[in-house]
């Protein structure tokens, strides 16, 4: 005997759940019929889609200046708001693609609907570049279209960079995120009974048989994607990073952006996925398939990011005195102490001190404490770039441009109104589309594992496929 | 709408004039295009006025008198469209002309530039000259004669003058503005001689009666003192702010000043200025010693130096028996010393608006020191010889009805004179016939309201302040007709309409007789009368000069707060109230726009348990206002000063004050005594008020923008001003740089490329010289076509102006601080940080090294004003030219003051200072056409502010001259530049600031 004692993994599927009884509990829910409280998470979301429409529309039709922004402080909350949900859409590539990579199965309970997050998350981040410019109207000036006065865009702008990374990074997401939706649309269309459905599932699944070449197909390019989307997290905010960290205002000129800035997106996109994944598998029921133990493991996440954000703010703030230049010094004590002082304490309390808690075990498992770190966390993180943007522009170099920023009521409804896209998006996603990645989540059954073979025979039993009929009445 | 756009100045104007004509004016596509306008102006006309400027244009300035020319079938000589004319004018000013230079597009005036022949202006300007075209083409202005308020005709006016004016016997009081015109003056005489019973009142709240009656007191003769501060080494100001706008001849007196505090190297000499004061005004900030004392206080130092001198020089006996509590002051010896040893080199000058026995005793120490017609010139000045009736006594003969007619000629009592209960008298006057700009507060109260023509609008005449002639030449026919004062004057004593360029010719004729109309075509070309002026006249100090101070001798200084009342510095009397540029010109101490506050000092601020934008009440010589409290470092403690000309209404609509309270200020003239300061009390009242101030911050933080030391400190260590002298260590990266023989440090990007054979831009800024007066500020607004904002944008940081003047306060003693003033403008950096980052190359390097603005490619992401360290960058964030253009009924009116060679920008692109590109490739085509290069010779391209400047502080040109005066100022070992550190390698260099204090008062 070993001195060592054999510990099985905790199973990751909780419960006596077989292919079939997963389909249903999973696939379901896209098949009944649509459930009232639907609607009516709908229209909430509806209406805060029409406030930031109408922000947006009257913004094009008045001017930048109905939001806060002045004279030193030319970026304000649109750019906050941008990086904050860039970063949220962070984790969802993180779990579907390195964790993948790693093999982490634990990831296929979340990674479809972390992967939907994502892309609604850039969805809402990507609305911001476009319209906090001053004529709107001329925004495409920054692609590099080819025109008559060879007029190109400049390569030197962080700002192109950017414009680059973020459309590439929603285009890989959005692509990964399909190529793992096709196998599931299969089992849809298969279960599904009327024809509206099965037709609209049908062209969307592609022919997907189930045969072994298209399962040949299917992972390789997985694979591939997931190898693709890998650098992307790790790039993109590494980008946005350059917006600030390639200009030379002090607070912004920083080496340690870039994967500051990772960590930090990593940190409030985990927060994002568990809010999310607290509340939907209570309403769906889906307690089997995210487990506690999903949800420890992301706290240990948030835990780790959180203290290595942490860790950067305090390395600035070394870093600001090492440097000697008077300039970086000042800014940091300002931030701390100047007038600003209140989003600094914010965000360090959010940030830095609220992850510790999940040193405890008993906490880490505790659904409501999770559940409230993660709010948390989203506030300090958006704090974090309320920081970053406005204390560093409103107190730069002389000392005579210093002015004061606060926002408008137009720039809070927009950024309200962010949640009505996201949250549409999130129902429209939550009814239509299988949350769980079915197919996957599978693979990691005990029963993929089959012994077809007959312990005393050693026979071969060709395993039953059966494709479960839809369960239409509700379930609750 | 939102509340912000309701709020912003210019919407507010839309919806006020929300009358038919505008909303048929909004409802069409093309407006310019479309029909015209019925009322008032219109662009057929303005064609007709084009014609007639033409005309005048093609014969040496005359006038004729056709009126309709339509488009150039045959072009006129002299005239290349889209090429500017200048032609010579003057503006007056508290009756002292400025000799301007006034661009003319097409026949409309759009900005004014200083004379270099004429001694008030010597090629620069002041912010109110600057902010005159605006006034010119504001379309609040009165456009029509009114009778009992209702709309006349000049003509019912002139049949109404001769038939009222016939009666010889009547009894009238002239009111008028002060006005040195020669025309006027002998009309003056004229109309006195027809009217036996007529008296003549010059009424000005701010003028010089008591510096006058000061003289008289001393010399026996009303005498105007002429301070030549170019020839003073040492200069004492006692409450007099003389490098502000609002004296009479501040211009000359900045040029003066500056002229002997320039410093090209360690052997150059600066003169030396004490003042005396209770605000912190701008001649406090440039003095090299300065004491706070209240204005109350002013008088007993005064008396008490006088006293001291009389020890040691002869003259002053009048005084020798002063005993106060200042004849023991440190101040006291230190200027007695420093007045002693230069004997016939000093300056004493005392404010206007002191007494006129302190005027009278700085006459005297002035006389005794040897200074008269050294330093000090005593000019005989014919329209002020005659005292003429006093204001409080004509009110008293119209309180007792014993006035039949008044006449007001440009001055707005009912307002400035409210403590004098002026309305009220006015009302028991049957006729009241008033000239004036706007419908005021006196045009109410008047039967007979007659416009006034502006002075870009109108021939007239005038002495500068030292006494040289010049012609005020129109440059555009009247916008809404109206009348000049003389031809005012002429009606009333001729009883008939004659035209100002008759009246100015016929007075010129008698001035210089035979070969007259050669000479009127120089004086006419270059602003000035050569033939003599104002009389120098050697005083003598009269043998009753001791009984006439003896009283004012004892005078105590006051005990409790005191209020003292001063012009604006932006809005004077309150006579440019309604110049949406001047409103917008932050002050030059405290940086508030759009409003007026009550200054005072932290120390009183505290024990009034007030704090900046509290409203205070303050109630004096029995009236009471509430204003908001600002301190103000460096303010005389126990004292509170007040600023007039706001709060008005029904005037126009950048005047009015709303009933919201966002702009508009408070009427502090109720408060205004007999004397400059008076007694009273303040309390708080526990409300607050929002006031638009451009500059959150006053200290300098210890950061190294702004370098200044004494001037021993200078003759000892010369590099002072460099980066390693402030900080004791390189610019990181210059000591490899060097190693590898290159004169700056590498950068990551591409460095600019700059071919040879095109001149290279740079810009110089004398710290030494500027005094941050803010001319540069409204001659670069007038110049590049910067819209006004609003104070609720103001104050929302958004504010326009392409070159701000930054004023830090510096020093140890935070209650006696020092206030030094910084104009930035765009630093035009070679390796410009904006360029970088803007992701559509909008901002891009040209090959003569300036850093520029595309704005057509511009998308406005404010990237570039997020990484431009010096802030330099404006934000469209409205459509602030539609709205400060497209107001209003007639938005043709202000469009005409657009200079036409600048674009008018959109909303949501940025913009900044360009050097002025359009004169400088405007003199790059001139000199490639005429020499084959495309560099002009030094001097000929100047940018709108350096040409300006009074103080000569900004100097401009090409740096590959090795000769031009802006690369010998940058070679200077007091150049330096700002942020260095960055590697940005601005093209605008500072030059340090000295200062020279009295090493006995450190």
């Amino acid at each position: 005997m070993s001195k060592y004692e054999y510990i099985p993994e905790p199973a990751l599927v909780k419960g006596d759940h077989d292919f079939s009884s997963l389909t249903r509990l999973v696939t379901d829910i896209n098949l009944r019929p649509t459930p009232k409280a639907w609607y009516i998470a709908m229209m909430a979301a509806n209406a805060l889609l029409l406030v930031l429409l109408g922000s947006i529309g009257y913004l094009i039709w008045e001017g930048i200046g109905i939001w806060g922004l002045n004279n030193p402080v030319g970026w304000g909350w649109a750019i906050i708001n941008f990086v904050w949900w860039v970063g949220i859409g962070h984790a969802g590539t993180l779990i579907s693609a390195i964790l993948f990579l790693f093999r982490q199965d634990w990831r296929t309970a979340i990674n479809r609907f972390a992967e939907a997050m994502t892309i609604f998350a850039v969805m809402c981040a990507l609305i911001f570049p476009g319209i906090h410019v001053g004529r709107i109207w001329v925004i495409y000036w920054v692609f590099p279209v080819p025109n008559q006065m060879s007029m190109w865009p400049n390569f030197n702008s962080p700002l192109l960079w950017d414009v680059f990374a973020v459309s590439t990074y929603f285009t890989v997401s959005f692509l990964f995120w399909y190529v793992g939706l096709v196998p599931d649309l299969a089992t849809l269309r298969d279960r599904a009974v009327d024809k509206v459905r099965k037709v609209a599932y049908g062209i969307f699944a592609m022919g997907w048989t189930g045969s072994n070449r298209h399962w040949w197909n299917y992972e390789k390019s997985y694979m591939i994607l997931a190898g693709l989307a890998t650098p992307l997290v790790l790039s993109v905010h590494t980008i946005v990073s350059f917006d600030f960290a390639v200009s030379l205002i002090p607070g912004w000129h920083t080496t340690i952006f870039p994967p500051y800035f990772v960590a930090g997106a990593i940190f409030s996109g985990f927060a994002m996925v568990l809010t999310l994944m607290i509340v939907t598998r209570k309403i769906f029921g889906m307690k089997d398939i995210m487990t506690d133990d999903h949800m420890e493991k992301m706290n240990i996440i948030i835990l780790v990011t959180g203290s290595m954000v942490g860790f950067a703010y305090m390395m600035e703030f070394f870093i600001a005195w090492y440097s000697g230049v008077e300039y970086e010094k000042a800014i940091f004590i300002k931030r701390a102490t100047g007038p600003y002082a209140w989003a600094y304490w914010t965000m360090m309390t959010c940030n830095v001190l609220s992850p510790q808690f999940f040193w405890s075990k008993k906490l880490r498992r505790s659904v409501g404490f999770t559940f409230f770190i993660s709010i948390v966390v989203n506030i300090g993180m958006w704090f974090e770039r309320f920081v970053i943007t406005v204390t560093s522009l409103a107190n730069d170099y002389l000392p005579s441009s210093w002015d004061y920023y606060s926002p408008t009521l137009w720039d809070i409804l927009t950024y309200v109104g962010t949640f009505g896209l996201f949250f549409t998006m999130f129902l429209l996603f939550l009814r239509f589309l299988p949350m769980v990645a079915l197919a996957e989540i599978k693979a990691i059954l005990p029963q993929a594992d089959p012994h077809n073979y007959d312990d005393v025979t050693k026979e071969y039993h060709a395993p039953k496929v059966v494709v479960p009929k839809p369960q239409l009445a509700e379930k609750v | 709408m939102s509340e912000v756009k309701q709020n912003t100045y210019w919407k507010s104007l839309n919806q006020l004039a929300n009358n038919q004509e505008y909303q048929k004016f909004v409802e069409r596509e093309f407006p310019e295009n479309a029909t015209e306008l019925t009322d008032g102006f219109s662009r057929r006309s303005f064609l007709a006025i084009m014609g007639s400027a033409v005309l005048l244009a093609s014969c040496d300035f005359a006038r004729r008198p056709i009126q309709k020319i339509l488009p150039y079938s045959k072009q006129p000589e002299d005239v290349i469209p889209g090429i500017s004319l200048y032609y010579a004018s003057a503006m007056p000013f508290l009756g002292n002309l400025t000799g301007l230079v006034v661009e003319n597009h097409e026949g409309r005036p759009t900005k004014v530039e200083g004379n270099e022949l004429h001694p008030g202006s010597r090629g620069a300007t002041s912010a109110y000259n600057q902010a005159s075209v605006l006034g010119m083409y504001d379309p609040d202005r009165s456009r029509k004669v009114l009778k009992g308020g209702n709309n006349a005709s000049v003509e019912d006016f002139v049949s109404f003058a001769k038939s009222h004016f016939a009666d010889t016997k009547q009894r009238i009081a002239f009111i008028s503005e002060a006005n040195s015109s020669p025309t006027l003056e002998s009309l003056k005489k004229s109309t006195l001689k027809k009217f036996s019973n007529a008296t003549w009142t010059t009424y000005e709240v701010f003028g010089e009666e008591n510096a006058l009656e000061g003289t008289n007191i001393a010399f026996g003769k009303r005498l105007r003192t002429y301070n030549q501060l170019d020839k003073a080494d040492v200069i004492v100001s006692l409450n007099d702010d003389f490098m502000a706008a609002t004296h009479p001849n501040s211009v000359e007196n900045a040029k003066m000043v500056s002229s002997r505090r320039k410093v090209t190297g360690t052997n150059d000499t600066m003169s030396r200025i004490y003042s005396v004061e209770d605000s912190f005004t701008l001649t406090g900030s440039l003095a090299d010693n300065r004491l706070k004392l209240k204005a109350s206080e002013i008088a007993p130092f005064t008396f008490a130096l006088a006293a001291a001198l009389s020890k040691r020089v002869s003259g002053l006996d009048a005084f020798k028996n002063v005993n106060n509590q200042f004849s023991n002051h440190k101040w006291i010896s230190v200027l007695v010393d420093e007045l002693t040893n230069n004997m016939g080199k000093s300056v004493l000058t005392t404010g206007l608006q002191n007494s006129a026995e302190e005027h009278a005793a700085v006459a005297a120490i002035n006389y005794a020191l040897g200074n008269a017609n050294k330093t000090v010139s005593y000019l005989q000045a014919p329209h002020l010889s005659d005292k003429g009736a006093t204001l409080s006594s004509v009110l008293e003969d119209m309180k007792a009805g014993a006035v039949d007619t008044v006449v007001l000629i440009g001055t707005n009592p009912s307002y400035t004179a409210q403590n004098l209960e002026f309305t009220s008298a006015l009302k028991k006057v049957a006729n009241v016939i008033h000239l004036s700009d706007y419908v005021d507060e006196t045009s109410k109260n008047a039967s007979w309201h007659v416009n006034r023509a502006h002075y870009l609008e109108t021939w007239g005449d005038g002495y500068s302040f030292n006494g040289t002639r010049s012609v005020i030449q129109p440059q555009i026919q009247p916008l809404y007709d109206g009348l000049s004062e003389i031809e005012l004057l002429n009606i009333i004593a001729n009883g008939s309409l004659a035209s100002g360029y008759d009246l100015v010719q016929r007075t010129f004729k008698s001035i210089h007789g035979s070969s007259f109309s050669a000479k009127w075509k120089k004086i006419l070309h270059d602003g000035v009368d050569p033939k003599d002026g104002f009389k120098t006249v050697s005083p003598r100090l009269t043998s009753s000069f001791s009984k006439n101070v003896a009283k004012a001798l004892s005078k105590k200084a006051t005990t409790g707060i005191e209020v003292v009342i001063r012009p604006d510095s932006s809005l004077f009397d309150g006579r440019f109230a309604n110049i949406a540029w001047l409103q917008e010109l932050p002050d030059p101490m405290t940086k508030i726009t759009w409003d007026n506050v009550a200054l005072m000092s932290p120390k009183t601020a505290e024990e009034l348990g007030v704090k900046n934008e509290d409203v205070v009440e303050i109630t004096t010589n029995g009236k009471t206002i509430k204003i908001a409290a600002w301190i103000q470092p460096g303010h005389v403690d126990g004292s509170i000063t007040l600023s007039v000309g706001y709060g008005r209404d029904g005037i126009g609509r950048v005047a009015n004050s709303y009933m919201d309270f966002t702009t508009g200020g408070v009427d502090t003239y109720p408060l205004m005594g007999k004397e400059l300061y008076s007694e009273a009390k303040v309390s708080k009242t526990g409300d607050s008020y929002k006031i638009a101030c451009v500059q959150d911050h006053h200290s300098l933080e210890d950061r190294d923008m702004f370098r200044m030391a004494t001037l021993e400190e200078y003759k000892k260590n010369p590099d002072f001003a460099a980066y390693l002298s402030v900080h004791g260590y390189a610019v990181p990266g210059m000591k490899e740089a060097a190693e590898k023989g290159e004169n700056a440090p590498v950068s990551l990007f591409d460095e600019q490329t700059f071919p040879e054979g095109e001149p290279q831009w740079g810009m110089a800024i004398d710290l030494n010289s500027c005094f941050g007066c803010g001319v540069c500020v409204i001659a670069c607004q007038s110049e590049n076509n910067i819209p006004t904002i609003g104070k609720k944008e103001v104050l929302r940081g958004r504010e326009m102006h392409w070159i701000r003047n930054d004023r830090y306060y510096v020093g140890e003693d935070a209650n006696n601080p020092q206030a030094v003033h910084q104009p930035v403008p765009c630093m035009h950096c070679e390796l410009a940080p904006c360029e970088q980052v803007c992701p559509v190359a909008a901002t891009t390097h040209s090959e003569d090294g300036m850093n520029q603005m595309t704005y057509n490619r511009c998308i406005g992401t404010r990237y570039c004003a997020n990484n431009c360290p010096y802030k330099v960058r404006r934000f469209n964030f409205f459509n602030y030219s539609k709205e400060f253009l497209a107001t209003g009924t007639e938005t043709d009116i202000i469009s005409m003051a657009m200079n036409p060679e600048v674009t008018v920008r959109f909303r949501g692109v940025m913009e900044k200072c360009t050097y002025c590109v359009q004169r400088v490739n405007r003199a790059k085509i001139d000199a490639k056409i005429e020499t084959g290069s495309p560099k002009p010779a030094d001097g000929t391209v100047k940018t709108a502010c350096q040409q300006a400047c009074p103080a000569d502080a900004i100097y401009f040109g090409d740096l590959t001259d090795e000769n031009s005066t802006v690369t010998k100022m940058k070679r200077n070992e007091r150049n330096y530049l700002m942020l260095e550190e960055l590697n940005a390698r601005p093209r605008t260099s500072y030059m340090a600031k000295l200062r020279n204090p009295n090493p006995a008062l450190a």
